[in-house]
């Protein structure tokens, strides 16, 4: 039989899916696997790095345990804590049975009968108040009539009670009672009880405050935690749970989950990265900043930067990724965090890269090209105030036209009388107005002329050219002022040949003309010695390289002599704020002779006589230098000129330069001056109202990364993971034509910027300065804007860096003056010369001394070859012409830092008043052999002081202030440590000071405080007390 | 050749699904394509021999004796769609675990992005905007791209090639749609996102995305290439150029619809509504690489310039 031929199979129908089906879902089953994992273990780093830290924490800590539980022991043998313990145990001894009574009657009789009591009585009352909601909710008055019969119902209703006895027996009593009687037992229960409560707190009061006492007393001694505080951190650590721990500051919208992985931040153990083995478990240094700046408040992103939300991984938490705009600041620029809240600042605590970085963007110049908001305010302050002068005088001139036309109404017949009077009342109100006026424009000049004398410029006059250089150095300083003098403040520039010519030939025509006094030349071997020791030494510097000598604050000198004349520099020396010509800045010129004689005055200009003989405008009577004069005699500046015209290198030589006169190069020269900004840091003739030729800084750290001009580097900068603010900022300082490299442009497109030769450090700084110069993210309210007496700090700190007070003295704690660092003060013999140092100055001497002290330092108007106060120091306190308001700045500086009162006022009329027997005996324990007063101190009369190292004491009733000198005769170190007064001149008798040396008899029987009578003694001298001291007159 | 520049622009998730495309447009066309010329084939085969016509009907594959006329849709077509299901749900899954949807920087209204980019569907007219002006390229060219894809089924005169792939019964059809999709959406789309960096300059695959390169480019409009100066004359210009280019167009459709073969019968089934809208949207869609071959090529802006609109 043939058979028929097998069909085929349908594929559609008969294919089997099945294993397709069973891998896909598989891959699906896997995915869904790997989705999980990813999601709760991959995307959640946090979870690692918690059971790590829960698991190195408890090892570290069961570590630690051990040894601080030592010393905790060795604590509880000392003998303090031996005597608390034992007191304790006294006292508890002593209240025991008191408390016993107290609580057997409590826990026996109180207690058991209250709480047999309570349920009932709760129950009902929880009716009756139940029935009293309806009756006050009830409408009418017949239904608020039927529930108070209720409630009387529930009140009368009697239950059967079983009432533990009252007397203590535990015996069961069975009453029968209604609400009131429910209720009168159970208040008096519980008035009993909380009568017995108060009993017991005040009979163990003693036990506690000693328990309170000792445990005070652990705490003192303990370094780290005690045994069982770190068993409480054991227990926290067991119980641990694992979650995202988060910072949420609801007012700025800061949510902050960095403590999720950085889990050793706040815990009261100091852990480093040593002590867990990892560093992000370190804990945070600096403990005192997060005591000012509570997490809780702050955050961690405000200061540190970095995205504060994520947790997926290190690098999006860190924000080092493209898109989050504000990375996590690298170790070396985590001070930029605190720029954006410390913005008017120039010196904050715990931020010294910062300072350094604001001192050398303030230092060097850079304000000079780049404007930045609290830099160099003084020339902005300036124009405001001329602003406001001006519209206020429109202003008045309105009033005064008003005023014409109102008297005119009045005189005019017309005028009803009615209309003539208010009219009369309104000419009174506007010559009021106009008083006004007056007085708010005598104030803004009075504000201009200050801001006259605090415009200081970067860099010297080059208005000065002529009188005061060398022409031929002139080119060779521009091309490459580094290589002149390796410390210089200014910058080299990229010019060529051309440039140089011109800009050196515009300078020296663009010159004053003007004659030098002619002095006869000094002596330079005794100009040497007056260098070295009357302080000139703190600004400027001699020597190079190792070799250096001084401070960095203002020029090196070692090569003077080469560029200046001695004339001029005996001029300079003299008085460095002395000009050729005054300069007006309405005609924009600088006046000569001709000028003044044309209006019939003589060629005179000083700070007394600044007017300009043309428009009355007020001059530029001053070279804008922070220069001080330090008021030497014609004789010393002569020496000290003839010494610094000693200084050059002998093989220097200088090619000629005709081209200088040429007038061609004059206007070419004129124009890359503007060019470059020459300008913004000197003086120039013709260029006084330049503006400042590059960007502004102020928030250069949140400028768009895409603005910054990456130029050939973009994409090798991204490549190479420095495509951002840091990585720009980093080059740019390095060297300021980087970004040029490989670009094809004309001189004049090149980048400007000049090179400072700036060192690592240094360019550290400065960027985590600019760094953190952001628009801030954070309110207002949160930065660091205080209205008070710390305001007086944050603006003294600009004066203070401003006129470079910390080359002679110390202002902070541990901060060596540049005096201290001299090698001719390093002998102890030296020691005593060093300036005083000004830690606690606010609270030393009466503010109004040292206004007048600031004002001036010789503190006399005819003998100013010396100090006022400290004659025997060589080093001279300069004369700085502060203006008024710096100088109020500088007292309230210092009254602020010292928290002192304003305005101060003397207490010396509450000093008791000093009886003669008690002069007397001041005056012999003074002169007495075992005081050492007048061994150091001076007194006035000349012989006595050319062996004094300490201030005359006729000083002291004008200078100090009482209450600090008898903290200061009582402990000299502790207020100045180093200080030469010895300490230990007192000694403690009972509530009293006594003098720790042999005393006259006179003092026999004197039961008062012997450091206080010599104060009142100082603060009461007379002159002819001083007189009978021995002394002549003492200048003051 | 950056490949670091290629690579980057191939995984910005915004841009993988278009990296996918790059792939999957050729893929399905060629796959489509393919079935088709198995349909037309088949086709061939059961027109040449009719006894074959009768029992084989239209199958891709020739029904065996045994099997069922029809099969049911549960169980046969959902398993597949199931398998289907469970293959793009792997993929999906593949993709959100291992591609987060990009959060950027904040907003920033005063820092616009450099290349500032539609979304891919947009790409598209944001690429006409290179050659058209905003009226045109924004508005009139989209307006008719829609209406012209809705009116399609109104001006198809040809009722073959329905429910199965053929490419002789559909040849005008498919001309139309390959080159309207692929040649001005998909490949639009393309360039956008490959090709338009910063500034939106050209850039070769392989060229490192510079947005500080500067190219030099000197535009011209064709009025003042001829010489024309005055907005009269331009517009007449512009008008007797873009008449001319209609006339030519239309004229070659025209030749194209009328050869010989299936094309003829399907221009005679049309009427003359029909006809003329066909030609119509035929005729604005190749102005569109006509334009683009004036910009690329020739550095001509602008054809017809009025004061009213430019084309």
């Amino acid at each position: 039989m043939p058979e028929t031929p097998t069909p085929e199979p349908d594929p559609v129908v008969s294919s089997s899916l099945s294993r397709a089906l069973l891998i896909s879902a598989l891959v699906v089953f896997l995915t869904l696997v790997w989705g999980i994992a990813d999601e709760t273990f991959f995307m959640r780093p946090w979870k690692r790095y918690q059971s790590r830290f829960v698991d190195k924490y408890t090892a570290h800590l069961k570590r630690l345990q051990p040894a601080q539980a030592q010393g905790e022991e060795g604590i509880h043998k000392t003998a303090t804590y031996q005597k608390l313990a034992q007191q304790i145990e006294e006292a508890k001894k002593q209240a025991a049975p008191q408390r016993a009574a107290i609580n057997k009657e409590l826990n026996e009789s109180i207690r058991p009968r209250l709480e047999s009591l309570q349920v009932k009585y709760q129950e009902v009352r929880s009716h009756i108040a139940a029935l009293t909601y309806e009756l006050e909710t009830a409408g009418g008055e017949g239904s608020k009539k039927s529930i108070r019969a209720d409630i009387e119902e529930v009140r009368k209703e009697r239950h059967d009670l079983d009432l533990v006895k009252a007397d203590g027996s535990g015996g069961v009593e069975r009453q029968e009672w209604d609400f009131a009687e429910m209720e009168r037992e159970y208040d008096r229960l519980k008035q009993r009880r909380a009568e017995l409560q108060t009993e017991v707190i005040r009979a163990s009061a003693p036990v506690s405050a000693l328990e309170r006492q000792r445990d005070a007393y652990v705490k003192e001694q303990m370094t780290g935690l005690t045994r069982e505080q770190i068993q409480g951190l054991l227990n926290k650590m067991d119980q641990f749970p694992s979650d995202i721990k988060q910072i949420h500051v609801r007012q700025i919208d800061l949510v902050d989950r960095c403590e999720s992985c950085h889990l050793g931040t706040r815990e009261p153990v100091e852990l480093t990265k040593a002590s867990l083995g990892e560093a992000v478990f370190a804990g945070h240094p600096t403990r005192d900043l997060l005591k000012i700046h509570n997490p809780e408040r702050f955050g961690c992103s405000p200061c540190h930067n970095g995205n504060g939300v994520a947790t997926t991984s290190v690098i999006k938490a860190h924000g080092y990724y493209k898109h989050w705009l504000w990375p996590l600041f690298k170790q070396e620029n985590i001070e930029a965090g605190c720029q954006q809240c410390h913005v008017r600042e120039i010196v904050t605590d715990h931020a010294e890269t910062l300072n350094q970085g604001r001192e050398l963007f303030r230092g060097r110049g850079c304000n000079g090209c780049h404007r930045f908001e609290g830099f160099d305010r003084e020339p902005e302050l300036l124009q405001a105030a001329r602003q406001q002068m001006r519209q206020i005088e429109m202003e008045r001139a309105d009033a005064e036209r008003e005023m014409a036309r109102t008297f005119q109404k009045i005189d005019d017949p017309k005028t009803p009388l009615e209309e003539a009077d208010r009219l009369k009342a309104r000419a009174d109100q506007i010559r009021v107005n106009a008083n006004r006026m007056n007085e708010r424009l005598e104030q803004l000049d009075v504000q201009a002329s200050n801001l006259m004398r605090e415009v200081k410029k970067i860099g010297p006059s080059l208005k000065e050219v002529r009188v005061k250089l060398r022409k031929e150095w002139i080119p060779v300083w521009i091309k490459d002022p580094h290589e002149f003098r390796q410390t210089t403040k200014m910058p080299t520039f990229r010019l060529s040949e051309e440039e140089i010519q011109a800009i050196a030939a515009f300078l020296w025509q663009s010159g004053v003309e003007g004659k030098l006094a002619d002095h006869p030349m000094g002596n330079a071997g005794r100009g040497k010695e007056l260098f070295e020791t009357r302080g000139c030494l703190a600004c400027h510097s001699v020597g190079e390289g190792d070799k250096l000598m001084g401070g960095t604050f203002a020029a090196n000198l070692s090569r003077v002599g080469e560029k200046t004349n001695y004339q001029y520099l005996v001029r300079w020396v003299h008085n460095p704020r002395e000009r050729t010509r005054p300069y007006c800045a309405l005609e924009k010129k600088d006046l000569g002779p001709a000028d003044y004689a044309k209006a019939g005055k003589p060629f005179r200009f000083d700070l007394a006589n600044a007017v300009c003989p043309n428009d009355g405008y007020t001059l530029q009577v001053q070279q804008m230098t922070v220069m001080p004069s330090l008021r030497l005699t014609g004789e010393e500046t002569r020496d000290i000129a003839a010494y610094l015209t000693t200084l050059k290198r002998p093989e220097a030589s200088y090619a000629a330069a005709p081209y200088l006169d040429d007038p061609q190069l004059k206007q070419k020269g004129m124009s890359l001056a503007r060019n470059y900004g020459c300008a913004g840091c000197h003086e120039i003739a013709g260029l006084e109202d330049e503006g400042r030729i590059g960007t502004e800084l102020t928030k250069e750290g949140s400028k768009p990364i895409e603005r910054l001009d990456f130029a050939l580097f973009g994409h090798p900068a991204k490549n190479e993971g420095w495509y951002n603010h840091k990585g720009f900022f980093e080059r740019k300082l390095k060297q300021p034509d980087f970004f040029d490299q490989g670009k094809v442009r004309t001189q004049l497109e090149r980048l400007k910027m000049p090179n400072f030769h700036l060192a690592g450090p240094e360019i550290n700084a400065l960027t985590t300065f600019l760094l953190g110069s952001v628009e801030s993210q954070l309110p207002e309210t949160f930065h660091y804007r205080p209205e008070d007496q710390r305001r007086d700090i944050q603006e003294g700190w600009w004066i203070v860096r401003k006129y470079n007070c910390m080359g002679c003295h110390v202002l902070r704690a541990n901060q060596p003056s540049v005096f201290m660092t001299l090698p001719r003060y390093q002998d102890p013999d030296w020691k005593e010369q060093l300036p005083p140092q000004l830690v606690g100055e606010g609270a030393r001497v009466d503010p109004n001394w040292l206004v007048r002290f600031l004002a001036n330092p010789a503190l006399s108007e005819s003998d100013t070859n010396r100090n006022g106060l400290r004659p025997y120091l060589k080093a001279r306190m300069p004369t700085f012409t502060f203006s008024e308001g710096e100088v109020d700045k500088l007292v309230r500086f210092f009254m602020a830092l010292s928290s002192q009162a304003t305005p101060y006022i003397q207490p010396k009329l509450k000093l008791e008043q000093l009886s003669e027997t008690e002069r007397t005996m001041a005056r012999q324990l003074f002169t007495s052999k075992g005081a050492p007063c007048l061994k150091c101190h001076a007194t006035g009369n000349a012989a006595h002081d050319a062996r004094a190292t300490a201030p005359n004491f006729l000083a002291a009733k004008d200078r100090l202030k009482p209450g600090w000198t008898y903290r200061w005769m009582l402990d000299p170190a502790r207020i100045a440590p180093g200080t030469s007064m010895p300490s230990e001149l007192f000694r403690r008798e009972g509530t009293r000071w006594v003098f720790n040396g042999p005393v006259p008899d006179s003092f026999k029987g004197y039961s008062k405080d012997h450091a206080d009578l010599l104060v009142r003694y100082m603060f009461q001298f007379t002159p002819e007390e001083i007189r009978r001291l021995g002394g002549g007159v003492a200048g003051n | 050749m950056d490949w670091a520049q290629i690579w980057e622009i191939a995984v910005t998730p915004d841009n993988v699904p278009i990296t996918a495309l790059l792939f999957l447009a050729p893929f399905y066309t060629w796959y489509g394509l393919r079935q088709a010329f198995a349909n037309d084939r088949l086709i061939a085969q059961l027109e040449a021999s009719p006894e074959m016509a009768k029992t084989h009907h239209r199958k891709v594959q020739a029904w065996k004796p045994g099997w069922a006329r029809e099969v049911h849709t549960w169980p046969y077509l959902l398993r597949i769609e199931f398998l289907a299901l469970l293959i793009v749900t792997a993929i999906l899954m593949v993709w959100s675990i291992t591609l987060d949807a990009p959060l950027e920087e904040p907003a920033n209204p005063n820092l616009t992005m450099n290349p500032a980019k539609a979304p891919w569907y947009f790409l598209g007219l944001q690429e006409m905007l290179v050659y058209f002006d905003p009226w045109m390229a924004g508005v009139v060219l989209p307006t008719l791209i829609i209406v012209g894809l809705m009116a399609i089924p109104y001006i198809d005169a040809n009722p073959l090639g329905a429910g199965y792939y053929t490419y002789r019964q559909r040849k005008w059809a498919i001309w139309t749609f390959l080159v309207g999709f692929l040649g001005l959406w998909v490949s639009m789309v393309i360039i956008g996102t490959f090709i338009r960096g910063p500034g939106w300059m050209w850039f070769w695959p392989g060229v490192t995305w510079d947005h500080d390169r500067l190219v030099f480019e000197a535009n011209r409009d064709l009025p003042d290439l001829v010489g024309i100066t005055s907005m009269a004359g331009k517009s007449i210009f512009g008008g007797f150029v873009s008449l001319l280019y209609v006339a030519g167009a239309g004229w070659a459709f025209h030749k194209l619809i009328t050869r010989p073969g299936f094309n003829r019968k399907i221009y005679e089934r049309m009427n003359i509504l029909q006809y003329v809208t066909m030609q119509l949207l035929l005729i604005l869609m190749l102005s569109l690489p006509m334009k683009m071959l004036a910009k690329l090529v020739f550095r001509i802006k602008y054809v017809w310039i009025t004061p009213w609109f430019n084309i």
